[in-house]
């Protein structure tokens, strides 16, 4: 039996005025009971509906209550931004009219825009106009050749690639190819640093290389997970740090999975980046909340969730000196139809 | 490119009010066999259950073949077509194997049920898996392996593309172990999909391609079994454990000038041929049935059940009547559930074989109020007070262990004492078990999977079809197969020396 009320305090007011009028109905059969002896028959047809009412109570107003309220308490523990919309009824208009303007409020365009903007402003802070990083970067690449220092010219040139596509492309989807490339570039500069103490891996499967290669993910979404495990996990290990890249697609998935073999965490820092992970709502919700460490993480999974749904984002494995694998689920997205059809990415 | 099984995406899920699985992350793929290695108990039954039924998530998504199934916002109580087989039989006792794989099968709705066409019916299956299996045998005279095979079969022919093995190692022994392995590989190339739930990496990496590290709810980390892992993540978990065994101090018996704690001479009865054994005092042996034929003939025998035809048993030099004799203690598997009496008190409990001992215990409350004060220090001074089914599972563990050594006997034989404990209850185990022996009581361990037994032993006998096949010291436990559970710790000590410290 489903029925389908658009606000639960209406239910409700019905609900009550039936059972004002069995309560009527009693009174009165009782009334006749005491006159006319002909009250078994009112008594046991108001005591059936009087049941039927409590069931109708129950499927109508107490369980969709429960469940509202469910999606509120985890809407409000930073689970998700989504919930509000699928708690199924409204307590009442006004409610309706209040969670209509959350929902306005955080409405996923709305923040990626807003999320653009803090990296416009970011970049405006702090006085990037590229055209002059790369002439610059050029310089120095050109410097660098006359004076016959090779390994200066070649880094500049890899900082102007990398910078070019980190500043310049204001898409918000890119190849996986692409994004590859930028990952190998950041590597080839970071081992500048490191030399042959840091090796990167990219493994995939070569009857899917092809497929995969041509996915579009979000800009950005390698790199700063890269980075994280050369700062947060082979930087602090002695010897070797082995950096990999599997990527891996199913019929409606693609899954990367970014591993270091540097120190890892323990299981309850773990437990405790996963959450943060989850409740991508709360990074929202609470901007002046500070955390250390993670924070690429967990802006890299914000980005997802935004473009693509909670379903898909980020989670992260990890053993104390063991290594850590950051495990990225995105959707399989392989051409502008598909990106059109995602009223965000449109 | 790849097919998804099953998928559990971030699964917060929470039983009154209690997290048990926290950001839980799994995913198998078509064809595959996944390990899980559980390091401690946290999350492993809700798994179990969640994977059964689609019940309520605090948050997370399940998609089992690619259909999102159970979902944080919506969970609609069905159950999925997962096969799960448990250590304990999920079989009709009385009805046949036949009947257990096709009439329980769901959506199965003949009325009149021929019995020659299920039989024939189920023979490709049967055939397919190269055991000797008969369709008419009774679900109630089946071993574990055969268990174990008719409950496959059962779960392929129900369409369950992911089975789940809980602990198959702990029920079978090494040899049926190999035989179930390969008919695993056999169905996974057919595009099945297998969850191998093992409490020991070394047994793990011999079937599945990759392991998951579960730790208080949490996958913590997922290994591929090609590569030779990092020793912190074949050790995760067991650190604390692997230092008590390797700094634990007991002088280990020599066993040539005394008289033997108990010896078998030519012990024939049963499944059991001219089986010789010597147990020294102080000395622990693990008797490891290769084809789990002897374990239930050797505890009815040390229990009174059974008579020997043949042979002789002795313990203390003289020959035993088991009957009613306490100088020997059987400490049966899992004995928190099976030698614990929830209607006797604790005092009770702890003191029923001490009659032996202090003839007056039961008439004179003296004896007993000495007790309890002796041993307040070892137990806690709380738990005599507490009904048994209030006890916690370790104080449930002490509470057996210290019966065995206030009965003091002169051998416990523990029947595979660690099936189906976490970390931290085989360290609670071991140490136990080293009590006993510090004691002086000979251990005695029947196992069929060596589990952790290798921690504490001093010698391991390998017995096959009733004979003694092989006998190993300490010095030679390196040798064993790798699959062998503590293989790596004696690899990694001093070959033919004993690890440092012991």
């Amino acid at each position: 039996m489903k029925m389908k009320f658009r606000y639960l305090s209406h239910l409700v007011f019905g609900l009550a005025a039936v059972q004002a009028v069995l309560v009527l109905l009693l009174v009165a059969s009782c009334v006749l009971a005491t006159r006319q002896g002909a009250w078994p028959m009112i008594m046991s047809i108001t005591l059936v509906l009087e049941i039927g009412l409590c069931f109708a109570f129950y499927l109508w107003v107490i369980r969709p209550y429960q469940r509202t309220e469910r999606m509120i308490s985890l809407f409000l523990e930073g689970y998700s931004l989504t919930s509000l919309d699928n708690s199924g009824v409204s307590l009442s208009p006004v409610n309706e009219r209040l969670t209509l303007y959350v929902k306005e409020e955080l409405n996923a365009n709305r923040l990626l825009k807003l999320s653009k903007r803090q990296a416009q402003y970011r970049a405006l802070q702090n006085q990037i106009n590229p055209h002059f990083l790369y002439n610059t970067l050029e310089s120095i690449r050109s410097e660098a050749l006359v004076a016959g220092l090779n390994s200066v010219a070649d880094m500049t040139e890899a900082l102007a690639v990398f910078f070019r596509y980190t500043i310049s492309k204001v898409e918000n989807l890119v190849t996986v190819e692409e994004e590859l490339q930028n990952c190998e570039t950041y590597f080839s500069i970071q081992q500048y640093r490191f030399g042959p103490r840091l090796k990167l891996s990219i493994e995939c499967a070569p009857e899917d290389k092809e497929e995969i290669y041509r996915c579009r993910i979000p800009k950005l979404t390698l790199q700063p997970i890269l980075e994280n495990g050369i700062i947060h996990g082979t930087e602090f290990k002695i010897g070797a740090g082995m950096l990999t890249v599997q990527l891996e697609r199913t019929e409606k998935l693609l899954t990367i999975l970014v591993s270091d073999d540097g120190v890892g965490m323990d299981e309850f820092a773990l437990a405790q980046l996963n959450e943060r992970l989850d409740k991508s709502g709360r990074a929202f919700q609470e901007d002046k909340e500070e955390h250390t460490g993670g924070v690429a993480l967990v802006n890299v999974n914000n980005r997802i969730h935004l473009l693509f749904g909670e379903e898909f984002g980020l989670h992260v494995f990890s053993i104390p000196m063991a290594g850590t694998d950051v495990q990225i689920t995105l959707p399989i997205i392989t051409s502008n139809r598909e990106m059109l059809a995602n009223e965000v990415l449109s | 490119m790849k097919e998804e099984v099953l998928r559990m995406d971030r699964i917060t899920y929470q039983e009154q009010g209690v997290t048990e699985l926290n950001h839980f992350c799994l995913d198998i793929d078509a064809g595959e066999i996944v390990g899980l290695i559980p390091i401690n108990d946290t999350g492993m039954a809700a798994l179990i259950r969640l994977l059964r039924q689609n019940l309520p998530l605090h948050y997370g998504y399940v998609y089992y073949r690619g259909k999102l199934i159970n979902h944080w916002q919506k969970s609609d109580g069905s159950f999925n077509r997962i096969g799960i087989i448990e250590s304990r039989s999920g079989l009709a006792d009385d009805l046949t194997v036949a009947d257990n794989v096709f009439v329980l099968r769901q959506g199965f709705k003949k009325r009149i049920i021929n019995r020659k066409v299920l039989n024939r019916q189920l023979e490709p299956f049967l055939k397919e898996t190269g055991v000797n299996l008969f369709a008419d045998s009774c679900a109630r005279e089946l071993s574990a392996f055969p268990r174990f095979i008719t409950e496959l079969v059962k779960a392929v022919v129900a369409g369950c593309r992911l089975i789940v093995l809980m602990e198959p190692a702990s029920v079978i022994s090494d040899t049926r172990l190999e035989s179930l392995q390969q008919i695993l590989r056999h169905y996974a190339a057919k595009g099945f999909s297998f969850l191998y739930v093992s409490r020991h990496y070394e047994e793990a990496r011999q079937i599945c391609t990759r392991a998951a590290i579960m730790v208080n709810g949490q996958i913590a980390k997922v290994v591929s079994t090609a590569d030779t892992p990092p020793e912190t993540l074949r050790c995760f978990g067991v650190e604390a454990y692997t230092q008590l065994v390797r700094y634990k101090e007991r002088p280990r018996p020599s066993g040539s000038d005394t008289i033997p704690a108990m010896e078998m001479k030519g012990l024939t009865f049963g499944h059991i041929h001219s089986l010789e054994l010597s147990l020294a005092q102080g000395e622990c042996v693990v008797l490891q049935d290769l084809n789990n034929h002897i374990v239930n003939d050797l505890i009815a025998l040390f229990s009174g059940g059974r008579q020997t035809t043949g042979g002789e048993l002795r313990v203390g030099g003289k020959v035993l009547k088991p009957s009613r004799s306490r100088e020997i203690a059987v400490i049966q598997q899992q004995p928190t559930q099976t030698m614990l009496f929830p209607e006797l008190t604790y005092m009770d409990n702890l003191c029923f074989t001490l009659d032996h001992r202090l003839p007056n215990i039961w008439r004179r409350s003296a004896p007993r109020a000495s007790v309890r004060h002796e041993f307040e220090t070892m137990l806690g001074s709380k738990v005599f007070d507490q009904p048994i089914e209030a006890l916690t599972k370790p104080e449930k563990y002490d509470l057996v262990y210290t019966r065995v050594l206030l009965q003091r006997p002169k051998v416990a034989v523990c029947v595979q004492p660690f099936m189906s404990a976490d970390v931290e209850q085989r360290m609670q185990i071991w140490t136990l078990m080293e009590r006993l022996l510090e004691k002086g009581i000979s251990v005695l361990i029947l196992a069929v999977n060596l589990a952790d037994s290798l921690s504490l032993a001093d010698r391991l006998i390998r017995v096959r079809d009733g004979k003694v096949q092989a006998v190993y010291g300490r010095e030679d436990f390196a040798s064993l197969p790798s699959s062998a559970p503590w293989h790596d710790f004696w690899a990694s000590t001093d070959k033919g020396k004993e690890p440092d410290g012991l």
